[in-house]
């Protein structure tokens, strides 16, 4: 290649020479405070870049699309601008269009539970014991960091196994009815409680306990719903009124015999100060037990079991029993002993069964016996239509012989042995299980450099894994969706199907962090009101948040400032807003300046707050990254930390980050970062309101470095706003990664380009923005990739 | 049959709640000690605890090389008992986890660079690279002679979502294991899985398994079809699913031959992990102590928190996040709490040191026949030095090592020669691990 490389260092040369001219003072001006190499934001050093297509790429993207330099930081002049991007799009004129390809990925965890559950009904969730799945640009569904390692293949196996023989024949359960499980909740904030080593569910300041568990079979089962209290066992835990009333009561009575009159006025006084209490046993949210706690003498509540028998179908249930009342309190002290034990509250919930089991095969067996032959009467020739059915289903794509014959052979043997056919084909499906055409997700190549449309069951697979996490349903993998208007139809079709809520609880919780929510749960010392299940209630309003936003084809702005959230009785409590009581959720409208969009939502505030403390610096990158895209750089290593722990007492945080930022090298990326974070000030580390931190009064005004200036949660969503296209352009993105199950690459870029305006034109709606992305060149197509091929 | 010693019943069971099972004390009695001619085989194993030490607390005072209890502050401490057991070294540098041009990311380099010696290539996800860890190489070499190659175990889940370290991949900071430069192995953090994997479930049903060898067969031809219509990249991933198969088929034949009847046992471990650090740390301790004196495996890594790990340890009354406190701007109560914590890691090692002291072992006890280093990617955390790395290295390595000292390398001495120098003595050399240098000559002492 001797002869190329004359011309191609003129070319170099003479770029290097109007770069020097004309490029790098601008650069100099407006970039270099973080992309140099000790900062290296976005992983760019542009002091004195090189011939580096992808490096000036990423630049013209930037700088193009406006999102850099970031917000409320000095912006070049527009020619200023134009002239970079001239320059860029002369020296690295566009390529062929190129849709990327998509690495081999193996189902993750999320996306091998549903698998399951839709390919067999059975919903054993075995991927709940594989290791975490490694992430990559932010989500888990990268093929390229999604490993295998021997022990997620003895997992494989494991569950194959279990799968199979559950779906053939029904989860096993004892054969008389006796105890299945006691259900335990931790006992307090901290820790595991009492016992060690169980597992605990979740806390409840309120007394409810809460959980799941998976019934083997169609049957009734016995629930026992132990309630205690422990109110009244000890002096300390009445209060000095409630000790003096009970004296006095005590000595009106002692010694002589009361007659009906006094008995009843006795109770009665006592009520008033122990009012009976609801106790509610729910089955996925259907009241199955209501009974009543009453009130003692002892100013405390009868303690003991209650006992309930209801058939309940056979797969993985939602219990909850709990005090609705105290969902009530306008704090959930209330409940709280000095002594930290709780005044009322379930200790256990034991399940007994099954009781007259059902004697039907399950659900997944008809599924399976496609033929409609009765158990015991299939015959030999069905083995045949049956596992080609499954293989079909389970690799999602039709089966071809040499794939089928193994599968054939296989059952064979087992016939051979003198087994029933149900033997075989639980042989069978734990081979289709385990076999890498079920695990992993792999597109034939149309060879080397050659771009070419992924074929109509591979694209199946790519919308349903987008929109679902799941496989395709048999409209779905028989849809000719290259055929005009099918993959739009399919598209509309899969949104409005309940599965669509795995964008949320998949994409949106990632996108959002939420998955590290429990990571970042507020410190039960310091937020003494935050427990468990006040967590759990602000996962789910921003779940039904984003649900609804789904479900009613919002507009993507709407995140930011939409005026309705979801909230129940604590965590209306929690937020201030009055008038709503008990634990059911439910929509509200929100009128005041406190709470609308994403950022005003517990969950959100929590997860970007240390869990002793807000930190302005963390939620001002959480909004530059997550929302913008638009990450600031680490700070770097040696250059102090921010002492945030100690506001509220030494200094107020503004004043020690007014000192902070006097250092330069901190001030460009700090003082937009900072403005942002102050302006959420108002809410607490648990995103309670505040109006004080510690004994200063909260400030949460801020100036932008370009000298813009705002004042609150208010003023922040407006500038997010105006950020529209910034916004847009960040969401496209993030969609556009997990979609495809790799990194954006620069060739991406006009497709990105096009499907945000896309958005933008259609008021920015959601299901144009997955439409869009169905629709663009990268998934719809791949390029082919040579130099591994046999 | 090994097995049937242990009683079929059930250990410590409440009904659905369970106490913490003294596993190891309820396991020994089902284990004959294994019949061996010669030798004891050396093993292997490295701790990982995250975000660095702080120094002054952790390097022995005193100028001599006899390592002596007294000289032990308030970290490490922890081993005063073992001092003779043990060989502290000053001065393991690991260059390939400094920035080298690469910007921030140093928890991230800390991570992957640790067992590898190599510079992680910066990247959020695509072309993932380390190298080959060092406890891999070994298990590669001598794994087959043992029912697993190696484990790979943790305290702590690896991190989901986000973005871990200034754009490096979260496979970075979550595993410290690389069977391949681009295949990392997640740790399994759940006692009762790792519980189920070394001993198996001798409840299941045999007719279950009766024909998993022809279904292995029969995927792994299925993977041979696939991947030869297959470009690089992808090959590359059936690589890892058909290396895994294999590894498995190699198991069901040792499996047949053994099988140990323990499922109330296993049964009695809780499903979920451990709330509790400690209890956590000792089950895991339980098991990998288990799993040498039975030479299920030779070689584990365990790490008892995830690089740049968030984790508050409630458990000794830390409320704050370990990474953030190790950014302490010279604050006495921050770098209290960072001692605090790296002291508490700490104990539980030495909790595992004992075990493997009074596990009995052939000639002399399971301590004698291991090489245990216990230490972190990173010294200083608050300034993400790469340089005077905190290390231990407990046992005697079957006398290869002359422990009771505390060694001073000089200025970048590779971290890497240390796993040089422990492969010799695992009896698998290699001319080089990352950038290694060569050998340490110390071990055996001077």
């Amino acid at each position: 290649m001797h002869t190329g490389v004359v011309p191609f260092c003129l070319i170099v040369l003479l770029a290097v020479s109007l770069r020097a001219q004309d490029v790098q003072p601008v650069l100099n001006r407006y970039c270099v405070t973080c992309h140099n190499a000790s900062q290296r934001a976005g992983n760019l050093d542009l002091r004195a870049p090189g011939d580096q297509r992808e490096l000036w790429e990423k630049v013209l993207d930037k700088l193009s699309t406006g999102r850099m330099p970031p917000p409320g930081v000095e912006k070049p002049q527009p020619a200023e601008a134009q002239s970079v991007i001239a320059w860029i799009e002369k020296r690295y004129p566009a390529g062929a269009p190129d849709p990327g390809r998509v690495t081999a990925r193996r189902l993750n965890r999320v996306e091998y539970n549903n698998t399951i559950r839709d390919l067999l009904g059975v919903d054993l969730k075995p991927a709940d014991d594989f290791p975490v799945d490694d992430s990559g640009y932010g989500f888990d569904n990268i093929g390229d960091v999604l490993s295998v390692s021997p022990m997620l293949m003895e997992k494989y196996m494991a569950a194959a196994r279990r799968v199979a023989q559950v779906a053939v024949f029904g989860e096993s359960y004892p054969a008389r009815p006796g105890a299945l499980t006691r259900l335990l909740a931790k006992r307090s904030a901290e820790g595991g409680g009492i016992l060690s080593n169980a597992n605990y569910l979740p806390y409840s300041m309120r007394g409810a306990l809460y959980g799941a568990y998976r019934f083997p079979v169609d049957g009734e089962y016995e629930f026992r719903v132990r309630v205690a209290n422990f109110r009244g066992q000890d002096e300390d835990d009445l209060t000095p009124e409630d000790r003096e009333r009970y004296r006095k009561l005590r000595a009106s009575v002692r010694g002589r015999p009361l007659t009906a009159a006094e008995i009843q006025a006795f109770n009665e006084e006592v009520r008033k100060h122990v009012p009976p209490r609801k106790v509610v046993f729910s089955i996925d949210d259907a009241p199955v037990l209501t009974a009543v706690v009453e009130g003692t003498t002892t100013f405390d509540y009868d303690r003991g079991e209650f006992v309930t028998r209801v058939p309940v179908k056979a797969g993985e249930r939602r219990l909850r029993a709990s005090y609705p009342e105290l969902a009530g309190l306008d704090d959930p002290r209330q409940n709280v002993n000095r002594d930290q034990r709780r005044k009322l509250f379930v200790d256990y919930l034991d399940i007994i069964g099954p009781f007259q089991p059902s004697k039907e095969p399950p659900a997944s067996y008809r599924r399976i016996f496609v033929c409609g032959h009765a158990p015991g009467l299939h015959r030999a020739a069905c083995a045949r239509t049956v596992v080609e059915r499954l293989a079909r289903r389970a690799w999602r794509r039709p089966v071809t012989e040499a794939d089928f014959s193994g599968l054939i052979s296989l059952v064979n043997t087992v016939m051979t042995d003198g087994q029933p056919l149900e033997q075989a084909v639980r042989a069978a499906l734990q081979a289709i299980l385990a076999s890498p055409h079920f695990l992993f997700r792999i597109e034939s190549d149309a060879g080397e450099g050659t771009v070419a449309p992924v074929s109509e069951h591979e694209l199946a697979s790519r919308l349903s894994y987008f929109l679902w996490a799941s496989m395709p349903d048999d409209e779905l993998l028989d849809a000719a969706l290259n055929k005009p208007g099918v993959l739009e139809a399919e598209v509309r079709r899969m949104l409005k199907d309940r599965r669509s809520g795995a964008l949320i609880d998949n994409f949106a919780a990632q996108w959002l962090q939420l998955r590290n929510l429990d990571r970042s749960r507020p410190d039960p010392k310091r937020y003494p009101t935050v427990d468990d299940e006040l967590v759990d209630a602000m996962r789910r309003e921003t779940f039904l948040f984003m649900e609804a936003m789904l479900r009613e084809d919002r507009s993507l702005l709407d995140l930011l400032d939409a005026p309705f959230t979801f909230v129940n009785g604590p965590l209306a409590k929690h937020y201030g807003i009055p008038g709503i009581t008990g634990e059911e959720f439910r929509r509200v409208e929100l009128n005041g300046a406190e709470r609308g969009g994403l950022l005003s939502q517990g969950a959100i505030l929590t997860v970007s707050s240390y869990s002793t403390r807000t930190s302005p610096v963390m939620r001002g990158k959480w909004v530059l990254e997550n929302l913008l895209g638009t990450p600031p750089p680490a700070a770097p290593p040696d250059v102090p930390q921010l002492d945030e722990s100690r506001i509220g007492s030494a200094a107020s945080l503004r004043q020690q980050m007014e000192q902070h930022r006097q250092n330069p090298a901190c001030a460009v990326c700090h003082t937009q970062m900072d403005a942002i974070g102050f302006s959420l000030e108002s809410y607490d580390a648990s995103g309670a309101w505040r109006t004080h931190d510690g004994k200063f009064p909260i400030d949460t005004s801020g100036v932008m470095p370009d000298g813009t200036a705002f004042s609150g949660v208010g003023d922040l969503k407006r500038i997010l706003r105006g950020q529209s296209a910034a916004f847009t352009r960040n969401i496209v993105e993030k969609t556009m990664t997990y979609a495809l199950g790799r990194g954006l690459e620069l060739t991406d870029r006009p497709a990105v380009e096009r499907i945000a305006r896309k958005v933008a034109e259609d008021n920015h709606r959601f299901s144009t923005l997955v439409l869009e992305i169905a629709r663009s060149a990268p998934f719809r197509m791949r390029r082919g990739e040579g130099g591994g091929r046999q | 049959m090994t097995g049937r010693s242990l009683p079929r019943r059930t250990i410590l069971r409440g009904l659905g709640a369970t106490v913490a099972l003294p596993l190891l004390d309820a396991m020994t009695p089902v284990f004959a000690p294994p019949a061996r001619k010669g030798k004891a085989p050396c093993r292997m194993a490295f701790i990982y605890a995250p975000n660095g030490k702080q120094m002054d607390h952790w390097t022995p005072r005193g100028a001599g090389e006899r390592l002596l209890a007294a000289d032990l502050p308030r970290i490490s401490q922890a081993i005063a008992p073992y001092v003779n057991d043990v060989v502290m070294f000053s001065g393991l540098t690991h260059n390939n986890g400094r920035a080298l041009g690469d910007g921030p990311g140093d928890h991230g380099r800390a991570g992957a660079s640790y067992l590898t010696g190599v510079h992680p290539r910066k990247t959020y996800g695509k072309d993932i690279q380390a190298g080959i860890s060092v406890d891999q190489v070994a298990a590669q070499r001598i794994g087959g002679l043992t029912r697993f190659a190696s484990l790979e175990l943790g305290c702590e889940e690896g991190i989901q979502g986000g973005n871990c370290d200034n754009g490096y991949s979260c496979a970075y900071s979550n595993s410290i294991s690389w069977r391949t430069p681009s295949a990392p192995l997640p740790p399994e953090i759940r006692p009762r899985a790792v519980f189920e994997r070394l001993f198996g479930d001798a409840a299941a049903d045999p007719a279950l398994r009766k024909y998993e060898r022809s279904i292995l067969d029969l995927v792994l031809s299925d993977a041979h079809r696939l991947k030869a219509n297959l470009g690089a990249t992808d090959r590359r991933k059936l690589d890892e699913y058909m290396f895994s198969v294999r590894d498995i088929e190699k198991r069901i034949t040792a499996a047949e031959q053994r099988i140990v009847e323990i499922p109330a046992a296993a049964r009695s471990l809780a499903t979920a992990v451990p709330g509790d650090f400690t209890e956590h740390a000792s089950l895991m301790f339980d098991l990998m102590t288990l799993a040498f004196q039975t030479d299920t495996t030779r070689i584990i890594t365990l790490m008892l928190g995830i690089e740049q790990s968030n984790r508050a340890y409630r458990e000794i009354g830390i409320s704050e996040s370990h990474h953030g406190l190790t950014h302490h701007r010279g604050e006495p109560e921050k770098i209290e709490s960072c001692v605090r914590i790296n002291r508490y890691h700490m104990d539980q090692f030495a909790g595992f040191l004992a075990k493997l002291k009074a596990t009995p072992d052939g000639d002399g006890t399971l301590l004698d026949h291991s090489m245990i280093v216990y230490g972190c990617g990173l010294s200083d955390p608050n300034r993400h030095e790469h340089h005077n790395l905190p290390v231990v290295l407990a046992g005697r390595g079957n006398g290869a090592i002359q422990p009771g000292r505390h060694v001073r390398y000089g200025k970048e001495t590779p971290m890497a020669n240390l796993f040089v120098t422990m492969l010799d003595t695992m009896g698998v050399p290699v001319e080089s691990l990352g950038d290694s240098s060569g050998k340490l000559e110390q071990l055996a002492g001077l």
